[in-house]
């Protein structure tokens, strides 16, 4: 039944959205392993580079990206030098609210850097195209799912090659893992955090490409919502650990997704309802994550 | 007389109001082996650790080889040639046993050529055979192992020890303090904590008694079949 | 006698310091007033918030659940009958014909609100740490979700209005010491003690016997009652509300007033509404120029925001103890000896 009306378009929609957040989940997730700390600011760092994207729209495409990267990348750099540095090692709760304050900074800026022209929204436009339907063997895909799809398993398989087969990988799993062990074998704080933020910092940049094509309207809110949901998707996949917080976020994105594309819409009013309901079912059922498979609970080292 | 490898001048180390080590003086010279023991609580494991930068310490002053390190962090003591093996061994359970080596290296210290995990090897060959498993599912006494392998890996200049023996069998016990001694063989420093007494005295150059954060006792090798004395010196607090 | 000077200054110094914010209120021009009644507000919500938070140590981004529940409960009932039946015409009936004073009004407001943090609590109260922050949160969703959907109970999407204005100056003093009244009784109490606590060593404390998912179900009942009653000292303050109001935007600013003041203690919970509040109606102020010592201080419009946060994300790196650094009111140092 459900199958019927199950078509190609929707499922991979789902597995683009899906992608998308997983993407999300893995820089927040990677930030939080070595930190501990759970960065509310990170759909921001999304939105400055879905604005960077707009300004730069009569650039040449492969400039307005790299903009769109540096300035993204930049922007985690001086968050971790000025805010996230000076907070090490204090209560998560501190840490949390430091960053809700950060992401309505961010998104105050934007409002007003945003208003100089009179009105509400920047347009980035240059990746459009990607939006237009082409046919795969009979059936109507986006042509971004397909980037979506690919943009986002190389870059987790970059990661993974990165995270295991590196030595600056091995170093800031080591971090994440116990980071008082691994500073007293010489693991470096002051490299493998901004190394991880940067990095962080890399995947919000794609995904603010990614998201822009989807939704060229730029605004101060821009990926808040997206952010917040993937936060959640996170936390119930399992935030200790890289994969199971990837798992998460795809599977927050997946179902999303399909529900959207399945439900007519005078149906879905209570749809937030089900959904969190379901995330407190989740959680109650298995604190420690979705995918946490036999995992004690986990200690948190703080640096 | 030549400076020595890690000197402590009157260290005071305190857990807000509490003071775990109360002016602590103590030399470990070049290439000597210093032990330190003492009950539950004496202030050990915090002395090693104030050594190590984990904790800093609020009077006093350390010093290896002549410079201070008070105020350094952990990472930055380890790249000077200080690596410690800590209480409980702290291995990373999941990992290989050959990332957990590779983990040592990460102090960034000068080598000499070969394979830098052959030091570890040579020492303990169990864990080249077993260097593709993940660390968890070795024995207690492989998992000793390969915490001091792994300090060694760096080639430190001093190695500091929390209690190796801990929850070992006996066998496995008698395993660990061999190795010791054949790194002392390469001119290793060596600064021993431990909880049973009879072992250190026998192996150590000097064995310091710590009693509430205070230096007790000095006892030579020559005590090591003095069990009353250790045993009072244990009982005096 | 020591100690009871001590609980006496924990106590009052809070309370005096509300009741000199009512008493300039009544002082201050019309336009002004409403600075210090939402200050007034903000501290009823925030000690709320404490109660549990800052006892526990348990996140919760689920409280502003039961303010919202507390607001739209006293506002549906308080709109006076002859308009209800034309605005709100799609009520149940028994909501829709039946009307309350203003005290009843608030007294619905806390026990709804004790009720709903009673039921919502009795699973989630078994959660920890980020599990139990999203737990909350998801309650915080459903909650606006079913207050903007379901035009049964409310207003729906639309704006409830025509609430009686009746918390003014005197309301919103005596709203915010009760509040703080309870939340002190409660933290010098057994059960405070005990979750206080657990907050430090969970597992000392179930060690000794204390049952830390009861506590804390006892903490966060009492802290949704005390939210749901400044739910709706607050839309009795404004007049009108909608749902947005008591949502994520709130949540977020009230949780970072606590922080700012200092998340473990009631008086850096006063201060942190207190202080939080005061600088955004300064800042308000400034937008459109105000003189301070002399000089004309007039920032672009639009300003407001950025120092806000800019300032709180400031205080927090600088001093992420809080303003009173977790710690409650004492006398000053010559006092205190002795």
């Amino acid at each position: 039944m459900i199958l019927g009306v199950l078509d190609f378009q929707t499922l991979t929609d789902a597995v683009g959205l899906g992608a998308i957040y997983a993407l999300m989940a893995v820089g927040i997730g990677l930030v939080f392993g070595v930190l501990r700390l759970v960065n509310f600011a990170y759909g921001q760092l999304v939105m400055a580079g879905a604005y960077t994207l707009a300004y730069t729209s009569a650039w040449p495409l492969a400039a307005s990206i790299l903009a769109c990267f540096g300035v993204v990348v930049g922007l985690a750099l001086a968050m971790e030098t000025a805010v996230f540095r000076p907070l090490r090692g204090q209560s998560p709760a501190v840490m949390l609210v430091t960053t809700f304050a950060i992401s309505f900074l961010l998104q105050a800026i934007a409002l007003i850097l945003d208003l100089r022209n009179g009105q509400l929204g920047e347009v980035a436009a240059s990746l459009t195209t990607l939006a237009q339907p082409i046919s795969i063997a009979g059936a109507q895909v986006r042509e971004i799912t397909l980037v979506e799809l690919g943009v986002a398993i190389g870059a987790l398989l970059l990661l993974a090659l990165l995270l295991l087969r590196t030595t600056i990988g091995l170093h800031t799993r080591a971090a994440a893992s116990d980071f008082r062990t691994a500073r007293l074998l010489g693991v470096r704080a002051n490299r493998v955090i901004p190394a991880s933020v940067a990095l962080s910092g890399l995947i919000a940049a794609a995904v603010a490409v990614m998201m822009t094509v989807q939704a060229p309207l730029v605004t101060p809110d821009f990926a808040l919502r997206e952010t917040i949901v993937v936060l959640v998707g996170v936390v119930v996949g399992g935030i200790d650990r890289l994969w199971t917080a990837t798992l998460g976020g795809f599977a927050i994105g997946f179902v999303s997704g399909l529900i959207n594309g399945l439900l007519p819409t005078d149906k879905t009013v209570y749809l937030p309802s089900a959904v969190f309901a379901l995330v407190i079912l989740v959680l109650l059922l298995r604190p420690e994550g979705l995918f946490a498979w036999g995992r004690r609970a986990a200690v948190p080292d703080r640096v | 007389m030549a400076e020595p490898a890690v000197e402590l001048e009157s260290v005071e180390v305190r857990y807000g109001a509490v003071a775990a080590v109360r002016g602590l003086s103590l030399r470990v010279g070049e290439g000597e082996i210093v032990g330190l023991i003492g009950p539950n609580g004496a202030g050990k494991s915090t002395t090693l650790n104030a050594i190590m930068g984990v904790v800093h310490p609020h009077a006093g002053d350390i010093r290896l080889r002549g410079s201070s390190i008070r105020k350094r962090s952990p990472e930055s003591i380890a790249r000077r040639g200080l690596a410690l093996v800590p209480e409980g061994r702290r291995i990373f359970a999941e990992f290989t046993v050959e990332e957990n080596l590779r983990l040592g290296l990460a102090s960034g210290r000068k080598r000499n050529g070969g394979n830098p995990l052959d030091r570890a090897y040579e020492l303990f060959p169990v864990l080249r055979d077993f260097r593709r498993r993940p660390a968890g599912a070795l024995s207690g006494g492989q998992q000793q192992q390969l915490a001091i392998g792994r300090a060694l890996v760096s080639e430190p200049e001093v190695l500091l020890l929390d209690e190796p023996s801990l929850g070992l069998a006996p066998l496995a016990v008698e395993s660990v303090f061999e190795a010791l001694r054949g790194i002392r063989e390469h001119g290793v420093t060596i600064l021993l904590v431990e909880q049973r007494a009879l072992h250190a005295v026998a192996l150590a150059d000097r064995t310091h008694v710590l009693v509430g954060g205070e230096l007790r006792l000095t006892l030579n090798r020559t005590d090591a079949g003095d069990t009353d004395k250790i045993v009072s010196a244990y009982l005096s607090s | 006698m020591r100690r009871a000077l001590d609980a006496l200054v924990q106590l009052g110094v809070p309370a005096l310091l509300v009741v000199a914010v009512g008493l300039v209120a009544t002082t201050v021009s019309a336009s002004n007033k409403v600075y210090f009644e939402n200050a007034l507000v903000s501290v009823a919500v925030v000690v709320a918030i404490y109660v549990f938070v800052g006892n526990s140590g348990v996140l919760s981004f689920g409280q502003i659940s039961f303010v919202a529940v507390g607001a739209f409960a006293a506002g549906v009932m308080t709109v006076p009958l002859e308009s209800k039946q034309g605005v709100l015409s799609t009520l149940f009936p028994l909501l829709r014909d039946h009307t309350i004073g203003n005290v009843p009004s608030l007294l619905l407001g806390a026990g709804l609100g004790g009720l709903f943090a009673f039921v919502v609590g009795l699973p989630l109260m078994r959660l920890n740490g980020l599990a139990a922050g999203i737990a909350t949160f998801a309650v915080l969703e459903i909650t606006h979700n079913v207050l903007q959907q379901w035009t049964k109970i409310g207003p729906g999407a639309t704006t409830l209005s025509l609430v009686p204005e009746t918390t003014g100056p005197l309301q919103g003093t005596v709203g915010a010491l009760v509040v703080i009244a309870v939340a002190f009784a409660y933290q010098r109490s057994r059960l405070g003690r005990q979750l206080r606590a657990s907050r430090e060593d969970s597992a000392a404390a179930a060690g000794v016997g204390v049952h830390v998912h009861v506590q804390r179900l006892w903490a966060f009942t009492l802290s949704g009652a005390l939210a749901g009653f400044a739910g709706a000292l607050l839309v009795h303050q404004l007049g009108s509300i909608t749902t947005e109001q008591v949502y994520l935007e709130v949540t977020f600013l009230t949780l970072a007033m606590l922080v700012i003041g200092g998340l473990t203690s009631l008086w850096g919970a006063v201060v942190g509404a207190l202080a939080v509040s005061g600088l955004d109606s300064f800042l308000s102020q400034a937008e459109q120029g105000v003189h301070v010592l002399g000089l004309k201080l007039d920032l672009p419009s639009g300003t407001r925001l950025v120092f806000l946060a800019a300032i709180m994300a400031v205080v927090l790196i600088l001093r992420p103890s809080g303003l009173t650094g977790g710690r409650e009111a004492r006398l000053p140092w010559p006092w205190r000896r002795g």
